[in-house]
């Protein structure tokens, strides 16, 4: 390490061009694939991923059975367009109103990427009412707009009295309309909403569109990373290069920190996009973390030159000095801060992980640049600059207000040792009670500040809506029988049935036959065959046979059993009955629909039917619609698998979990007909399965962590003793904050997870130089008290430097739109200014009451 | 478009004169004359197999019987009786085409025991979950678009048909391949009004039955929603000599066993 210095000391020159050099090859590599991706297809280019369902890797279970699920039912993610008129009395439902949803709904269709045929407007869903004596009737619900108020009035009457619609498309106060606008990928849904925005500025009317849904989330999410990092990294720039300048007075001299992490922020994300990375919310904080943990070597080379240069009055020998003293804090800081961040890798979320392994090559990368750049820059300042430079030694103790409340916190130290312990102690049992009152909980849509349009379009919805997260409930049949045990019931049937002359049949295709399906098929082919040749009487009970052959294998079809759909509305209800779910919609809710429906709208035939063969006909009643795919969303031709799509108004995954609680406790108390296990899907559901795997893997990432440091840090000072020490203040520190996070009732998210082993390495930091420090000292004085007062002198000053800079570098992250940037950026200095002040307080309280073991081999 | 040679290859040989510039009206005609009223009666079995976008299949059984009023080719009856899905066995569906006013449509749902009349307000609503609509079933009058000829080749007037009444059907146009000696029409192409394929159906096997040319195997394509309807025909006969009691509404529960076996 030293010989790199040394190296750059003589060279100084060949530092900076090689530097330069590396920094402009990673923004070509970067740039060629991002502005000719043809061109250069053997790059990686830049790719920004917003997509929370990225948390989980693509060949996550979860994830795998999400995306076949959402194939099977022909579900897409949706755009949600929610339609407020408060002016008018009957809310949108008004001629004018009605005639831009119309022009809108028609617009969309043609958007590209909008699947035009899953579109859910008033003018693209049918009604389905009786049409008189003896009518039933499917008609467009809105075909074409309304001529007048009083008819868009009887739109929404008929809108309202239909389940599937009513909460969904027409508001539960009848004001309101939503248009739900499936598309091909969440990625285009940007587009779809610009659109869409401008076909409404062309509207002039004073109705009030609010467009959301998680797609749309995520799209914008996207957007605003990029202010986020084009604000503020340079921000963190500009303050750490102001605060530098005032501590060390001399703005040539802190451009060197500065070219450090510029330099190391360049090469971290030109490797990150090189190997083919995406910069996803978590990566996209990379700069912002690199740089103030950049500067902090600097700050510790420059700290010491400042005051030693003035011994020496030689920039060499300085310099030869200073690495020396500082070479061994220096590699265990940064490598202490890596494997904090490396520990992330741990997790099982890979942008987590990709965020942890950067951040760690980028301190790697910033103390190597450190080490070189710094000493080499100093040598190419003249050295006529460095005449005035330097700490007067004479009034150090007396004339800066922190050297005299450092030496003030230091007579504290030694004075009121004990009672900082016991202080520490209450303040643990504090955190301990806070720590209990943690809510883990988190939703996507809440990452953006209150009053964003995304958020108050959520509100607005959602109050009058059933709600815009969705999540969805798969239900499913058991296993089928096997061949064998279906065959020997088909014979049974067959000998009641007056068959028993194709009994035997059934022994002979057997063998041949893979599935039921099959054998009832090339039965009924034999049974067809002889119906060609019998008498009108014995035709029609032969007939009556294929019937019963026919239905025998449509046992099968679980979710035609009436006795299923009846288990499914007793589900439905209550899950509305637990006040998680704004609405429910299910195959059961379609069956009773059209049921009514047949019978004249009569509310009491609002039910499934008695058999399976009038379940049947209300579903092919319903296939004679315009939309028969429509049925498909709610279960698979086979029958054998149902979802019931649910609408909440909440996408709080502490609600999302509660709600899967109550289903599985329903499942529990009600056993399921025919052996039915349930599932889940959806974004929201995605949502709290990362969460869990996030909760899970950062405890762990901790837990590892804390062990790696801890054991570097019974090496570093050769003592168990020492390494526990050096643990205790970020113990403190982290316990700490989580503890406020739990009383403050801030809910334990993303941001919050991963903050405890960000912390983890940079926090130690302090604890290490100042033990390292306060070791050194004591060899050369009598006792503690004597040395605390020395501790308190530079080293606690350089400490203090390093915590304001670190601390004050990472407030830019509150001027980022995004609230969990500011989450972190509020929680990320507060830990290190309270990891900086329990090191200095701590440390040295527990130094004073354990004076005698621990300096007993020193 | 290898069906479609062999189709033009065997209607070739059924030997009906060709005929040239004709007038379009004349051609729609016996094009609707062809598909829809041959023979004073008729009756088929049909096998129908819905395919959706994701192949999975649904299978549809049914015994179609037809009878005409007159020789006008005017006001005609259907009887379609439901063997399968086994379910909705015996369920029956019935029309009573008119001329001057909308069709009458019934619906018999035995496990429900109820006879229903269909409203007549929209007959482009998807047949029993195919991709065939109510109307190409029972036949879209010729009088409810206008129609020109836009191309002709050796084998096939290729007509082009607006509709009338825009708002009354989802498409903006469609196109139809009639073929010069049978006049059966052996492609339709319906567009929406950005020009776009939305549905297309195909003749995809076509015998002499009785003397009649017959579509014995059709398609129905969906563009939008992707899938298609594959029908066949087999047991083809015309002038059967079905009874008009037959289709009426004590027919519907009571199922004519003589003409559907």
């Amino acid at each position: 390490m030293i010989h790199i210095s040394d190296t750059a000391i003589h060279r100084p020159k060949a530092f900076f061009w090689l530097s330069g050099l590396l920094s402009l090859i990673m923004i070509t590599l970067v740039a060629l694939p991002s502005v000719w991706p043809t061109t250069f297809s053997m790059l990686y280019p830049l790719q920004i991923d917003t997509d929370p369902e990225n948390m989980l890797s693509v060949d996550e279970p979860v994830r795998v059975y999400h995306n076949a699920r959402k194939k099977e039912f022909s579900l897409y993610d949706m755009v949600v367009v929610g339609v407020v008129n408060e002016s008018h009395t009957q809310g949108v439902f008004n001629k004018n109103s009605l005639t831009d949803i119309h022009a809108l709904a028609d617009f969309a269709k043609n958007i590209e990427g909008v699947i035009s045929v899953d579109l859910m407007a008033p003018s693209t869903v049918d009604n389905i009412e009786p049409g008189g004596l003896g009518v039933v009737k499917f008609e467009w619900l809105m075909k074409q707009p309304p001529v007048d108020d009083a008819e868009a009035l009887s739109i929404r009457t008929k809108a309202q009295n239909l389940p599937l619609l009513n909460g969904t498309i027409v508001s539960e106060d009848g004001r309101a309309i939503a248009l739900y606008i499936p598309i091909t990928a969440k990625n285009i849904s940007y587009n779809v909403v610009e659109e869409l925005k401008v076909k409404i500025a062309e509207f002039g009317s004073d109705d009030n569109y609010h467009i959301t849904g998680l797609p749309v989330a995520q799209d914008v999410f996207g957007v605003e990373m990029f202010i986020q990092m084009a604000i503020s990294a340079p921000m963190a720039m500009v303050l750490i290069f102001l605060l530098m300048w005032y501590f060390f007075k001399k703005a040539s001299l802190v451009v060197s920190p500065m070219i450090v992490a510029m330099v190391s922020v360049i090469t971290t994300m030109g490797l990150l996009v090189i190997t083919g990375n995406t910069v996803h919310i978590m990566s996209s904080m990379i700069p912002i973390f690199i740089m103030p943990i950049a500067v902090l070597d600097a700050i510790h080379i420059l700290s010491d030159f400042y005051d030693k240069y003035p011994r020496f009055k030689d920039r060499k020998k300085t310099l030869a000095h200073v690495m020396k003293e500082l070479s061994a804090p220096m590699l265990y800081t940064t490598l202490t801060t890596a494997v904090g961040f490396a520990s992330l890798s741990l997790t099982p979320i890979p942008p987590v992980q990709v965020f942890g392994l950067f951040v760690a090559i980028g301190v790697i990368l910033a103390w190597l640049f450190t080490i070189a750049l710094v000493p080499a820059y100093i040598m190419l300042m003249p050295e006529e600059s460095f005449a005035d430079f330097g700490l007067d030694l004479s009034d150090e103790n007396i004339s800066s207000p922190m050297a005299r409340m450092l030496n003030g916190l230091g007579r504290v130290t030694y004075g009121g040792a004990k009672l900082i312990i016991v202080a520490v102690f209450v303040l643990a049992a504090v955190a301990w009670v806070g720590i209990g009152k943690i809510v883990i909980n988190d939703n996507p849509v809440k990452w953006f500040s209150t009053d964003h349009e995304i958020r108050v379009a959520d509100r607005a919805l959602n109050e009058r809506f059933a709600g815009t997260y969705m999540a969805y409930l798969v239900l499913e049949g058991a296993e089928e029988e096997p061949l064998s045990q279906f065959a020997e019931g088909l014979k049974i049937g067959l000998q009641s049935h007056n068959l028993s002359e194709m009994v035997a049949e059934v022994d002979a295709v057997l063998p041949q036959t893979e599935d039921a399906g099959q054998l009832v098929d090339r039965l009924s082919v034999r049974i067809e065959q002889r119906m060609e040749t019998v008498s009108d009487e014995e035709w029609d009970s032969w007939d009556t046979a294929l019937t019963w052959l026919g239905e025998y294998l449509g046992r099968t079809e679980t979710f035609k059993n009436p006795e299923v759909l009846n288990y499914m509305s007793r589900l439905q209800e209550y899950l509305q009955a637990t006040g998680l779910v704004g609405k429910s919609n299910s195959l059961s809710d379609v069956v009773k629909t059209v049921h009514r429906e047949l019978f004249m709208g009569n509310k009491g035939d609002y039910r499934i039917p008695e058999t399976r063969g009038a379940v049947a006909e209300t579903l092919i009643t319903y296939q004679n619609s315009h939309r028969p795919q429509d049925l498909w969303h709610f279960v698979t031709p086979d029958y054998k698998k149902s979802n019931i799509w649910l609408q909440l108004k909440s996408g709080d995954n502490r609600d999302m979990t509660a709600l899967m609680d109550k289903v599985d406790q329903f499942f529990k108390d009600n056993p399921a007909p025919e052996g039915i296990s349930h599932d889940w899907f959806g974004l929201t559901y995605i949502n709290v399965i990362w969460q869990d795997k996030m909760v899970s893997g950062m405890a762990e990432a901790f837990i590892g962590s804390f062990i790696i440091v801890l054991i570097m840090m019974i090496f570093l000072f050769r003592s168990v003793w020492w390494g526990i020490l050096a643990m205790i203040p970020l113990t403190f520190t982290i316990g700490m904050i989580y503890g406020i996070i739990g009383l403050i009732g801030k809910d334990y998210d993303m941001p919050v997870a991963v903050l405890s082993s960000l912390s983890l390495g940079l926090a130690v930091d302090y604890a290490i130089h100042f033990l390292a420090r306060a070791r050194e000292m004591r060899r050369n004085y009598p006792d503690w008290k004597i040395t605390s007062v020395e501790v308190f002198g530079e080293p606690a000053r350089a400490i203090t430097r390093n915590v304001i800079v670190v601390g004050i570098g990472f407030m830019p992250l509150l001027a980022a739109p995004l609230i969990p940037y500011q989450t972190v950026g509020v929680f990320i200095s507060a830990i290190l200014v309270l990891a900086g002040l329990a090191s200095l307080t701590i440390l040295p309280a527990l130094i004073r009451l354990f004076e005698g073991p621990l300096f007993k081999r020193i | 478009m290898k069906n479609l040679f062999k189709i033009l290859l065997v209607l070739s040989f059924f030997g009906i004169i060709p005929v040239s510039a004709m007038d379009v009206i004349e051609v729609v005609k016996k094009a609707n004359h062809v598909s829809y009223y041959q023979g004073d009666d008729g009756r088929a079995k049909v096998n129908m197999r819905i395919i959706d976008a994701q192949g999975r299949e649904r299978v549809r059984e049914f015994v179609i019987l037809r009878k005409d009023d007159d020789n006008t080719d005017g006001k005609q009856k259907f009887y379609v009786y439901f063997n399968k899905p086994a379910d909705v066995k015996k369920m029956v569906f019935m029309v009573v085409k008119n001329m001057e006013r909308a069709d009458d449509r019934w619906l018999y749902l035995p496990g429900l025991d109820l006879v229903k009349r269909i409203a007549a307000s929209d007959e482009r609503t998807s047949f029993v979950g195919s991709h065939f609509f109510y109307e190409d079933v029972s036949g879209r009058g010729i009088r409810e678009d206008t129609h020109e000829i836009m191309e002709e080749n050796d084998s096939n007037y290729i007509v082009k048909s607006t509709p009338k009444d825009t708002n009354a059907v989802e498409f903006a146009f469609f196109k139809s391949w009639i073929h010069k000696k049978t006049f059966l029409p052996v492609k339709i192409e319906y567009y929406d009004d950005l020009g776009q394929k939305i549905r297309s159906y195909s003749a995809l096997k076509v015998e002499l039955i009785d003397g009649h040319p017959t579509v014995t195997a059709a398609s129905m394509e969906n563009h939008q929603t992707g899938g298609k309807t594959l029908m066949n025909y087999s047991a083809v006969k015309y002038d059967v000599g079905l009874p008009d009691n037959i289709f009426t509404e004590r027919y519907l529960r009571k199922t004519p066993r003589k003409y559907l076996r």
